[in-house]
């Protein structure tokens, strides 16, 4: 462990719902319950012992101001202390990690949920750019990955057809997620193939999909208690880029580098090439190529090679964002992936991994970002 | 109050609800500037003292540095398109005006979007009628022959827009779920309340839920709740308000419904202004649902609750 920290915290559990483009016949909260319960399961941990409870959702996509306090009970925060962040649940395992590291609880519960079925996410989106001069002019989550894009393929030299082994690969990998409700064969409808943002199409863009994702992290001493197979979170760091598109860097993401080198001063890491298992999230192929770019794991402009058949087998074993972007929880989505892979409690990735790293991303244009990372023995 | 099996024959599946919030949104010194010198087709920037850089629209900080000083510059409405994006909101794109460090984020307006090209000159496209917003400037259209001009220094500028006008409108479609769903439905069609009893706590929630938020342990039998109750709290509203029901004098209340643990929210109604202020509602009073000619599957299907006699039905 690079610094020195003298408590540790570990994810002891977590689990999810199915991913799907529209839960129709639930509510948040039972969507929240479903992935809060099975969060503790396995552990011995009653609601009782969970000390606090961190959560992540928006009330833009909610429908309804500080949606929270609605959601307590679901979350099992019945007078308990909870915390509502307003950015992706990644940043709320940050934010509880931190309370247990600083010995303010043992154990904290941290969940992440959102159904875009019920709104347009498109609005959510635009919601979040400056009213005066940015949204007005068609600022949203497809024109700024769009502007990226077309960036990024003409600085490399990338033909954007190559973009399809991003996006096909993320899809088969779903379809072998049973948590996930994409499958490879649904990118032949012509939707899929539709421009949304040149020189983007929709099978380019996160998918927006519904459900919840709940997380228990522990202190040291109740890790040991309650698995043989504590998964330690050793490093995290975020930073965030300027609010205006047009002033931040054409075709790389220094905020993501930023966030991944203050996870590796923590964790003792040189890079993303360190980890068996990196989960990343990204509201399109390019940004996916961009992230994996800032963390470490390729040279500028050579993301895409590990696209290539048989290359980067820990990478989003789970399909990542693209197939199913449970927005504001995708990021946490990502940690209970890599947790649950290094717990031994996954169907998928590769075996034998022992270290992992998470990367969540907020904000327009992914301007925020998110790394945790995080080591069995 | 009887416990029922099974499920209804029907559950209602979402209700849809509008958020529509108007706002006035303080633009500040710079923004504001920049938004009224475009009736006048001025673009006007910033260039950070500290820094230099010189930026569009203008700021009050500068995004690089960090500084608040800076001098008010008129930039050129000519320039090369950076980059383009086309979607259903046209095409947005960043283009470099002339003399500046920072893109200026706007649309490419007219011709084919088949014809732009990284690098290319355009040059602005103004509003005929100018509404005092961004739009004002409505694009760039592609110029090849137009030549770089120079920034100015600002002078004396227009006075700034101070506020603008804006009504976000979201639109959603809730999903009820199981329990919602059969609770409405069953106050539909068969006027009846159904709630749920936890098997730990015993308590009867209204409305019904798949959890008991205090035992956290998953509900168990449904159970037919009563259209009586009793009063917990009331408040008299005498105020009129925007999006008010019923006109006032009235009663807000919290109304235990027989049998369960939970408290509903609603209003007492049917009396004069007179029995108001005589204080004959008040905690302890015996209630009991009026239910409206209409059926819309939700508690606005109970007009409201009625003060009655007689002991607590258990
Ligand atoms: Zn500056
Ligand atoms: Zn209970």
């Amino acid at each position: 462990m690079g610094t020195d920290m003298k408590n540790r915290a570990a994810v002891v559990g977590s689990a999810q719902t199915e991913f799907r483009g529209a839960w129709s016949d639930r509510q948040h909260v039972d969507l929240i319950t479903q992935a809060v319960s099975q969060a503790l399961l396995g552990t011995g941990l009653r609601m009782a012992d969970v000390d606090f409870v961190i959560d992540s959702g928006s009330d833009f996509l909610d429908g309804r101001s500080i949606s929270n306090c609605g959601f307590l009970g679901a979350m099992g925060a019945h007078h308990k202390e909870e915390s509502r962040v307003e950015e992706d649940g990644l940043w709320s395992a940050v934010y509880a990690t931190t309370k247990i590291l600083a010995g303010s609880g043992s154990v904290g519960l941290v969940v992440a949920y959102s159904k875009s079925s019920e709104s347009d996410p498109r609005n959510f989106w635009s919601t979040l750019a400056e009213p005066f001069t940015q949204r007005p002019v068609g600022l949203d989550q497809h024109s700024a990955a769009g502007l990226y894009a077309q960036r990024y393929l003409a600085r490399y030299g990338i033909d954007p057809e190559a973009l399809r082994a991003v996006s096909d690969r993320a899809w088969a990998a779903a379809s072998d997620n049973s948590w996930v409700d994409a499958k490879h064969a649904m990118l032949a409808d012509p939707y899929w193939e539709e421009f949304v943002a040149t020189p983007l199409r929709r099978r380019d863009m996160a998918r927006p999909v519904d459900g919840a994702v709940a997380l228990v992290v522990a202190a040291e001493h109740v890790a040991r208690q309650v698995t043989n197979r504590p998964v330690w979170i050793t490093g995290m760091g975020s930073a965030i880029d300027q609010h205006f598109l047009a002033a931040r860097d054409a075709t790389s993401f220094p905020a993501a580098a930023a966030a991944a080198a203050n996870a590796f001063r923590m964790s003792g890491a040189s890079s993303a090439r360190d980890f068996d298992v990196v989960e990343v999230s990204a509201g399109s192929t390019v940004g996916e190529l961009m992230v994996l770019e800032a963390i470490g794991l390729a040279e500028p402009g050579r993301a895409m090679d590990l696209y290539a058949p048989g290359s980067a087998p820990g990478l989003n074993a789970s399909g990542g964002s693209l197939p199913a972007d449970v927005v504001m929880a995708t990021g946490l989505v990502r940690l209970h992936e890599v947790a649950s892979q290094l717990g031994g409690r996954s169907a998928h990735g590769p075996t034998g991994a022992t270290t992992g790293l998470a990367h969540g991303a907020g904000g327009i244009g992914m301007q925020n970002h998110c790394v945790v990372t995080l080591e069995t023995s | 109050m009887t416990t029922t099996a099974g499920l209804p024959r029907e559950v209602m599946g979402a209700m849809d609800a509008r958020l529509s919030m108007p706002y006035t949104l303080t633009a500040g010194a710079a923004t504001g500037v920049f938004l009224a010198e475009l009736a006048q087709q001025r673009i006007v920037g910033t260039r950070c003292s500290a820094c230099e850089t010189i930026r569009v629209p203008a700021q009050d900080f500068c995004g690089d540095c960090g500084g608040d000083a800076h001098d008010l510059v008129i930039v050129p409405p000519s320039g090369d398109l950076l980059a383009w994006t086309v979607t259903d909101q046209g095409t947005v794109a960043l283009v470099l005006l002339d003399g500046t460090d920072i893109p200026f984020l706007h649309q490419v307006v007219e011709g084919d979007p088949a014809a732009l090209s990284m690098g290319a000159r355009v040059t602005a496209v103004w509003a005929a009628e100018p509404q005092g917003a961004v739009m004002d400037l409505m694009g760039f259209a592609l110029a090849p022959s137009e030549p770089v001009h120079a920034v100015e220094e600002a002078g004396e500028t227009a006075t700034p827009i101070e506020q603008l006008n804006y009504q976000m409108v979201l639109d959603y479609q809730h999903a009820y779920g199981h329990f919602y769903g059969s609770l409405f439905d069953g106050i539909k069609n068969d006027r009846r309340i159904r709630g749920v009893r936890c098997p730990s706590c015993r308590n009867v929630l209204v409305p019904p839920r798949a959890y008991c938020e205090a035992c956290f342990v998953r509900t168990g039998d449904w159970v037919d709740v009563p259209d009586t109750g009793v009063l917990q709290a009331c408040s008299v509203v005498h105020i009129e308000f925007i999006g008010q029901r019923v006109p006032p004098p009235y009663v807000y209340a919290e109304i235990v419904l027989d049998g369960t643990s939970t408290r509903l929210i609603h209003t007492v109604g049917g009396l004069s202004a007179e029995a108001l202020r005589s204080g004959s509602v008040h905690p302890g009073s015996r209630v009991q649902a009026v239910w409206s000619d209409r059926r819309t599957g939700s508690l606005s299907d109970i007009d409201f609750f009625k003060v009655i006699d007689g002991p607590a039905d258990e």
